[in-house]
Formats: structure tokens, sequence, C-alpha cells
């Protein structure tokens, strides 16, 4: 079913651009042109994030931080094996679902850890990865609470994730 | 942003001074270069998506949906510039079609437009970067992609809760977000008052 959607909605996109008389070439390439630099813009931005987390990982402090962090999580009903996972789902998106995949499979596809971890990653974002890309067009410097809300938001997530799946 | 990264950083370092200190130089070139590939794979679905883009804007869709989407953006943002809604409008719904990467360009068109040039977040900026942090996502594909893969014997029966816990997520972002403003203004409105 799914499937289906992206292809209806360029269908009727196609067709509502030729019903107002545009040009879908033309602008179709007009469009695609922008795309080499922004690219060029915000890749300074994503190097720069990219080497932190991978500093982070190589260190052992995430590790680390699951250790010290787990009774904490254990007692909101995360299960130890996920800490991780959540630690990294802000700073990298790749990394976590490669970790995903780890817990899949090792543990089955269908166990309640493996549905912790579904949905924990459905449900959040590469917060600092999202935040650094949208704001580095912009003179903003100063971000005052909105990585803090953001990752409340994202913790939050985390364990309602593992409650729902208890019960569904 | 600096101070995260610089905590960042120093950190990683001071460790890794103990643990790998060869190493460092290393993992920050793979992880630059990793950066680079990725930024190739990002421009090519760049391309993709501006040029639907573009189209979608020429002809006059964005202002349609921008206008459906209205009244849920005037209250979440207290704007009224329908360019800038426009962008965050085809901005959400991407987002709510997994699409993050098709979200990205918008975004950073709305952000531009948001910026206020005075280096300091405002209240709209800070609620497009929550949201899009906390996404309403639809259609988680990628994980089921890789739940499939793994042999699961229904995929997709993680949808429903996902839904769930994301539109969770993003209602408690909004709240904070909309709770946070509204302190951060009568701060305002005190030290002016004392100033007088």
């Amino acid at each position: 079913m799914s499937a289906y959607i992206l292809p209806i909605i360029f269908i009727a996109l196609f067709c509502y651009s030729k019903y107002k008389k545009v040009n879908t070439y033309d602008t179709f390439v007009r469009g695609a042109k922008k795309s080499i630099p922004l690219v060029v813009d915000i890749f300074p931005y994503i190097a720069t994030i990219m080497i932190a987390v991978a500093l982070l990982r190589a260190s052992g402090i995430t590790s680390l931080l699951a250790d010290a962090l787990s009774p904490i999580f254990n007692f909101l009903g995360v299960p130890t094996e996920l800490i991780e996972l959540v630690l990294l789902r802000p700073f990298t998106g790749s990394g976590s679902y490669a970790l995903l995949n780890d817990v899949l499979v090792t543990y089955g596809a269908d166990s309640y850890i493996s549905r912790c971890a579904c949905v924990i990653l459905g449900c959040s974002e590469t917060i600092f990865y999202v935040t650094t890309v949208y704001i580095s067009q912009t003179k903003v410097r100063k971000l005052l609470y909105a990585i803090p809300i953001a990752l409340v938001c994202a913790t939050f997530g985390a364990v309602f994730a593992c409650l729902l799946c208890r019960v569904m | 942003m600096n101070k995260i990264w610089f905590v960042m950083m120093v950190g990683s370092f001071c460790f890794l001074i103990w643990t790998d200190p060869s190493n460092i130089l290393n993992s920050m070139i793979d992880a630059s270069g990793e950066a680079f590939s990725l930024c190739i794979e990002l421009c090519a679905v760049y391309a993709v998506w501006m040029g639907m883009l573009e189209l979608v804007e020429v002809s006059g869709l964005g202002e349609k949906l921008a206008k459906l989407l209205h009244p849920i953006i005037k209250r979440l943002f207290k704007i009224d510039d329908i360019e800038t809604e426009k962008m965050i409008a085809l901005n959400m719904s991407a987002n709510m079609l997994g699409l993050g990467n098709a979200a990205t360009p918008m975004g950073i068109n709305a952000m531009k437009r948001l910026d206020d040039g005075s280096g300091t977040a405002t209240p709209a900026i800070i609620m497009l970067i929550v949201l899009n942090a906390t996404s309403i996502q639809l259609l988680p594909s990628t994980v089921i992609g890789l739940r499939a893969s793994a042999g699961s014997s229904s995929p997709a029966d993680i949808i429903l809760p996902t839904i769930i816990a994301t539109a969770c997520t993003c209602l408690l972002g909004i709240c904070l977000v909309k709770l946070c403003n509204r302190l951060r203004e009568k701060l305002k409105t005190n030290k002016k008052r004392k100033n007088k």
C-alpha cells in the first residue's frame, strides 16, 4: 500500500503542472540545479559534526556513559541492551541503523527488545545532525532551549516506546 | 552549538590520549570522508527533490498547501508570511511521509527566512528545530525494511506503536517550546520593567 503513495503524488503533481501550463522539464532542471550549491554549503557542517561523533565513539565515552546511565534507564523501563542505541540516536543516523540491525540479528526480529528498538528509532530523529544542517545557512549560534527540549522529548519517546511495546 | 562541539571534541581527545592516541587523526579523516560520500549521496537525493519542489512551487501547489495548513502553522509559529509558511508546510508534509532528506532543503529555506540576524534563535526557529527533531513519521520505511530482512513474521506491526509514540513526543515538544517561549517573554518584560 505505502509503495503507491509516492507515485500517486508524482502523477498528480505532473498532471496539475500541465494543467497550469508549467514547462515541467525547464522547471525541474532549474530546481535540480540548486542542489549542488546547497550541498557545497552544508558539507563543512556535516563533516564537522561527523568528526566529533566519530571521536566520541572511538574514545569509548558512549559505552562508559551507557554503563553509568543504565540504572536510570532500567528504572524507566528501557532494557540495558538498548541504552547505547538511545544515546547514539541523536548523533548519527547511519550508526544507529547499524546498531538496530545488530539488535535485530542478535535477539531475533520479533523479540520484545527488537520491537522496542524499532519503535525508538521510528519515533526519534538525529537531533544534532538536523540542528546543525538546519541552522547552517543562518546567523543563529545561540539555540537557547531548543536542544534540551529535543533531548527530553527523545528520552521520553524511548521510555514511552518500551512501555507501548509491552502493552501492544 | 559552539559549546556543544567544544565539549564533545575536548572530552574525546582527553579520553583518546589514554586509550588510543595513534588513531585520533585516522578516525577524524575517516569521518570527514564519510561526510563527503554522504554529501554526494545527498546531492543526488536533493537534485530529485528540489526539482520536484520547483514544480510544486511554480504550479502554485505550494501556496495551496500553505493555505491548507495555515491555521496550524499560524498557531505554532506566530508568523504571517506566505512564503515562509509555504516552506514550513512543505517541510512538515515531507517529514510526515518519512522523507527526511526531502524535507531538509525546505527546512533550510524556511530557517533563512525566519532568521532575524541577531545570532540568537527566535521562538519560531526553536519551534521548527524541535518539530524536525521530534518529527511525526507516518511511515518508518527504513525500519520496516530492516526488520523484514532480519526475518520478521510481520514487519509492519510496529507502525501503530511508532505513530502513537511519535505523536506523543511531537506534542510534548510543542508544549515545552510554547511554555519556554512564554517564560522567555515574561523574563524580557520583567527586565524592561526593572530598567525603567
